[in-house]
């Protein structure tokens, strides 16, 4: 759930309060905390003595963050963690970081996401881990390798991997039993999908039910797994190009215009007036492309009813985006052993499972996702799993809310058939292109 | 006054020519008091309004770092400005949500002409009633518009539905977009245009209506003949508020519409485009030159609202 | 979803505005209140002729429309108190199944209720004292003061009335997080201690009041200051009454500012963590309902408790 009100509070309000802090910072250090963190790291002395802040935004995982810190504590006793839980979720979370970060006040380890990496790297507002890589504190081939991308900027590595979650297709089991439709497999194509969405939906005409939607008001559990699985790309791998023009991209997109043009889905407008995810839970959708931490509310909703299984498999590929939160110290870390210590311990297999226990998050710690997966018995959670190991990693640049703007701006147009797909893909690409060029 | 110059040694004689002193002295001045009075508001308010005015428009000539820093970039900002398609087209959408929210005073006159009528009962309570909206909060109010205004299961479309319409999905399709936003901000203004009309209403001599009821005048004639025109200094106040607050049209949009609508281009205002530049797209030099434009135009309107009220603006 | 929470101070501008009347509009602001008191004096025309009895008519007219207008908060209290799926429903729920009491508990589970109602007190309450006593001391010079460059700053005051909040916020900023005041009652509260629109409302009604009370009190010795808190400020208790109206209702719905300036959960009002709930509870409209209401009633139920102050206040503040 976190992951979902990152993403969606980036896309609104944290940017908002980004911006207003943006302008104080002047400048800013523009002297990355470099040379030290290059050289390997060395675990400092056990008696070290340091208080750490560390900023996080989900109350409901600071129980396992503070078992963390007591099992931390056990091997360094001497520095004293502070957890700061800045609550309301992203949005008043990146205001606060954002203003700490133009007054040099940045906690001491802080929570870091997708969108926002490339913003505090490239501007020198974080410290490169590649010393503990060096130093064999922490081992980057033991989480998934798109989120290692995600947090390596220019070659150095930022972030320590701390969760992560992909997306993949929610059934109601009872709608399918009703309507006489067999359950989706995880072999299922898009063919598959759509036929069977089309069954559905004529099955429950009249009724308000539907046979297939995704959450077209973002791209996240939608268009962006689409457009990778018919090859094509939101952005280039150095975020500098838009990939939207690109005749994969606009066949993955033209999948969701299809399935609203021929009754499956229900419109754009009705999208944007009731969520996907709640028509889901309110059983008006037989099936949805939503992201792992819906896991927990659509149990909650469906109980037995519920089933999971991988994405369905497109022209190219069956792949989902996958993101993840991170562990970050500031450039300018007022302790820097002591955060290096304490962000190496993040990383640990024994963070992981500790952090695996509580059931929200997939710990992002090879292995560890054991626990999680059996969470909820009813269901097949390890197609998440299955689903990271070639995902394809969350697609942003440094100013990823401005054509993330666009892309809100642009794209319902395309799903309601107002414009042909393939034309609005260009504009977007034409237009997003431009924005990429201004952050350079 | 004559009595009083007659008695000098009275105390209201004394009175009158201090008086005279002070006027005379006023029209110098009041020497260093009135800064006392005046300077911990006017100085709050060059620093907190006037301040950012200045800078506004000093940051519509420059482009934005990414965090922080600015860079002069003379007119571009501008020149982008008239070039961007979206700018005439919410300037348009602002219009027609003016001219609906404005239908609110014609509403609020008849409203207002029930309930000051002799003696009605209940009068206290609907002005209760009416009144109610305009003291809810934005925030909260639009939620419950949002589930009123659902396609699928809102109850206006319930209601349509008995009448075998099928509603659109008014918040989320192009054209009824504006019109259900404009009609939450008529229903939350006309409390307030009701209440100032009302108290015009009630500064209209009774003798008036008196003689136009004796030469026989029915009352859709005294409507029209005496209400209406000797209402114009109040009818004018709140089409000059309407006006502006119309031009300001915000927290309605951002409260009902959630992003990724695809009737946005449709319904949006200057100042939400303002806002979707300065915080969500980072580009706070072009937003700040878009915020000039506001200004521009509010100015405009304005001042020509107060030339052509002498045209039809009846002062008693 | 977030987004839709985020409502502004632009809404609350306008009804600042609204009830600031532009000095033309009046006619002739300087105008003795004598002239005043003589309409008050006079009868108006509603206070007689009850022989036409067509009032039936007007009663369906305003009775129909009235209830039009209090449906969505009518609709708003049944949500309330269903549960999900009941708000969900087609048809619509007219009232719940079994009655949900329990949202409105769970609202103060859901966000910290009680500090935020501490924080839109706080503020509401030291705004309307600094507007209170700042916009009448200004109010007064303005009205019956002379000094110099008098008409330039009363024009450029009145210039920001009209300028929409959202432009202030950037630069606003700024300054609240050089003065170290965000996150602090102080950082929400500083910029709208300060207001135009209530400068322009409190001149409007000095200028109303006579000439004799000021000059007797001026020959008494009294100096300025001693005339305005004395004699002239409690002349102008209406004028006051309707600033306070108005600011309380501003105060306290007034959303982008305080949330800008403010990111734990404790230090902002209730109006932020309305908004915050709508993002963290986008889909349980029944909590959203209850917590809207809860947020609310204070307001409400403070109205209906002085509401001819509170009408009297506002239609006054049209009027001259």
């Amino acid at each position: 759930m976190n992951h979902n009100v990152t993403r969606r509070s980036f896309l609104s309000f944290a940017a908002a309060g980004a911006a207003v802090v943006s302008l104080a910072a002047c400048g800013g250090n523009s002297a990355a905390g470099g040379s030290a963190a290059k050289a390997a790291y060395a675990a400092p002395a056990k008696d070290l003595s340091a208080e750490l802040s560390y900023a996080i935004w989900d109350a409901a995982q600071k129980p396992a963050m503070q078992k963390i810190v007591a099992e931390f504590n056990k091997q360094y006793p001497n520095i004293k963690v502070t957890i700061d839980v800045t609550p309301s979720k992203g949005s008043a979370y990146w205001t606060k970081i954002q203003t700490q970060a133009s007054s040099n006040t940045l906690p001491d380890v802080f929570w870091m996401n997708g969108p926002h990496i490339k913003l505090y790297a490239q501007n020198n507002q974080l410290m490169p881990l590649d010393g503990l890589v060096s130093g064999k504190a922490v081992d980057t081939a033991n989480y998934p390798k798109a989120l290692v991308d995600l947090y390596t900027v220019n070659g150095a590595f930022y972030g320590v991997p701390k969760d992560f979650d992909t997306s993949a297709l929610f059934y109601n089991k009872a709608l399918f039993k009703e309507a006489g439709v067999s359950e989706p497999t995880s072999n299922w194509t898009w063919d598959d999908v759509k036929s069977a969405g089309a069954k559905l939906s004529k099955f429950y005409q009249g009724k308000g039910v539907y046979g297939y939607a995704g959450d077209l008001t973002g791209g996240q559990t939608s268009y962006y797994n689409t457009m990778i699985e018919a090859g094509g790309t939101v952005i280039s791998t150095d975020g500098k190009k838009s990939g939207y023009d690109s005749a994969g991209s606009i066949a993955g997109l033209q999948f969701w215009r299809d399935l609203i043009a021929s009754g499956v889905s229900p419109s754009m407008q009705q999208l944007t007036d009731t969520a996907s995810s709640d028509m889901f839970t309110s059983r008006k959708l037989a099936m949805t492309m939503d992201g792992s931490w819906t896991v927990g509310p659509a149990q909650k909703a469906l109980g037995d009813d519920l089933g999971i299984v991988s994405l369905p498999k497109g022209p190219k590929s069956n792949q989902s985006v996958i993101h993840g939160l991170a562990n970050v110290i500031p450039a300018n870390a007022k302790n820097p052993a002591a955060a290096q210590a304490f962000v190496a311990f993040l990383g640990t297999q024994d963070a992981a499972k500790i952090q695996a226990e509580t059931g929200t998050v997939i710990p992002a710690f090879n292995g560890t996702q054991y626990a999680w997966v059996k969470s909820v018995p009813s269901v097949e959670l390890s197609v998440f799993l299955e689903l990271a190991k070639d995902a394809s990693p969350y697609p942003a640049s440094v100013n990823t809310a401005a054509w993330n703007e666009l892309e809100n701006t642009l794209l319902p147009q395309a799903f309601a058939g107002t414009k042909p797909v393939a034309d609005v893909a260009k504009d977007l690409a034409s237009q997003m292109n431009a924005a990429l060029a201004k952050e350079s | 006054m004559k009595a009083q110059t007659l008695t000098p040694a009275s105390k209201s004689g004394r009175a009158a020519q201090a008086a005279g002193d002070r006027r005379r002295g006023k029209s110098k001045s009041d020497g260093w008091w009135p800064w006392l009075f005046v300077v911990p508001t006017v100085a709050g308010i060059g620093v907190f309004y006037l301040w950012p005015i200045v800078q506004t428009f000093y940051y519509s000539f420059t482009k934005w770092g990414v965090f922080g820093g600015t860079k002069f970039i003379g007119l571009d900002n501008y020149v982008r400005m008239f070039a961007d398609s979206t700018i005439p087209q919410s300037i348009v959408n602002t219009l027609i949500y003016t001219v609906v929210v404005l239908l609110g005073i014609p509403i609020a006159v008849i409203l207002a002409s029930l309930i000051e009528r002799p003696g009605l009962r209940f009068a206290t309570l609907y002005r209760t009633l009416y009144f109610i909206p305009y003291i809810t909060m934005p925030a909260a109010v639009g939620i419950v518009w949002r589930l009123i205004y659902n396609g699928d299961f809102g109850p206006i479309n319930w209601f349509l539905g008995l009448f075998r319409i099928q509603g659109p999905y008014w918040t989320s399709t192009p054209g009824f977009a504006l019109l259900a936003v404009a009609t939450v901000g008529l229903w939350m203004s006309l409390g307030f245009n009701l209440i100032i009309i009302s108290a015009g209403l009630r500064e209209i001599p009774r003798e008036l209506f008196e003689a136009a009821e004796m030469d026989g005048a029915s009352r859709v004639r005294q409507f029209f003949s005496i209400t209406v025109p000797l209402l114009t200094p109040s009818i004018f106040f709140v089409t000059i508020v309407t006006v502006i607050s119309g031009f300001q049209l915000f927290d309605l949009l951002y409260v009902m519409m959630g992003k990724a609508n695809l009737a946005m281009p449709q319904t949006q205002s200057l100042v939400y485009i303002f806002y979707n530049q300065a915080f969500l797209q980072n580009d706070k030099g072009y937003a700040a030159a878009i915020g000039i434009l506001i200004l521009v135009i509010i100015a405009l309107l304005t001042a020509f609202q107060f030339r052509v009220q002498k045209r039809w603006v009846n002062y008693v | 979803m977030s987004e839709s929470l985020l409502s502004t101070k632009s809404g609350v501008e306008s009804r600042q505005i609204a009830s600031a009347r532009p000095s033309h509009a009046g006619g002739k602001p300087s105008e003795p209140a004598g002239r005043d008191g003589k309409n008050r004096g006079t009868k108006s025309h509603s206070a007689k002729g009850g022989k036409q009895g067509s009032n039936v008519l007007a009663h369906c007219v305003l009775g129909i429309g009235g209830l039009a207008m209090i449906s969505p908060l009518l609709y708003q209290i049944v949500m309330s108190l269903s549960t999900n799926a009941e708000v969900q429903s087609t048809p619509p729920t007219l009232w719940p199944g079994v009655v949900q009491w329990h949202n409105f508990a769970d609202v103060f589970t859901s966000m910290n209720f009680g500090s935020q109602l501490w924080v839109t007190v706080a503020i509401t309450v030291i705004r309307v004292i600094g507007q209170v006593l700042l916009c009448s001391m200004a109010g007064y010079a303005f009205a019956r003061m002379h000094f110099r460059f008098k008409g330039l700053i009363l024009a450029i005051v009145l210039s920001i009335i009209m300028v929409p909040s959202q432009l202030f916020l950037i630069p606003q900023y700024q300054i609240i997080q050089n003065l170290g005041w965000l996150n602090s009652i102080a950082g929400i509260v500083a910029p709208g201690i300060f207001s135009a629109f209530g400068l322009f409302l409190m001149r409007q009604f000095f200028m109303g009041l006579p000439d004799e009370l000021e000059d007797a009190a001026r020959l008494d010795g009294a100096n300025p200051f001693q005339i305005f808190f004395r004699v002239m400020l409690p002349l102008a208790a209406n004028g006051l009454w309707a600033l306070v109206i108005i600011t309380v209702l501003w105060s306290w719905n007034d959303l982008l500012w305080p949330l800008v300036v403010t990111s734990t959960a404790n230090a902002a009002p209730l109006s932020v963590g309305l908004s915050n709930l709508q993002g963290e509870h986008a889909n349980n409209y029944p909590i959203l309902m209850a917590a809207s209401l809860m947020a609310m009633a204070p307001i409400l139920i403070m109205f209906l408790l002085m509401q001819k102050r509170v009408m009297a206040g506002i239609g006054r503040s049209g009027l001259k």
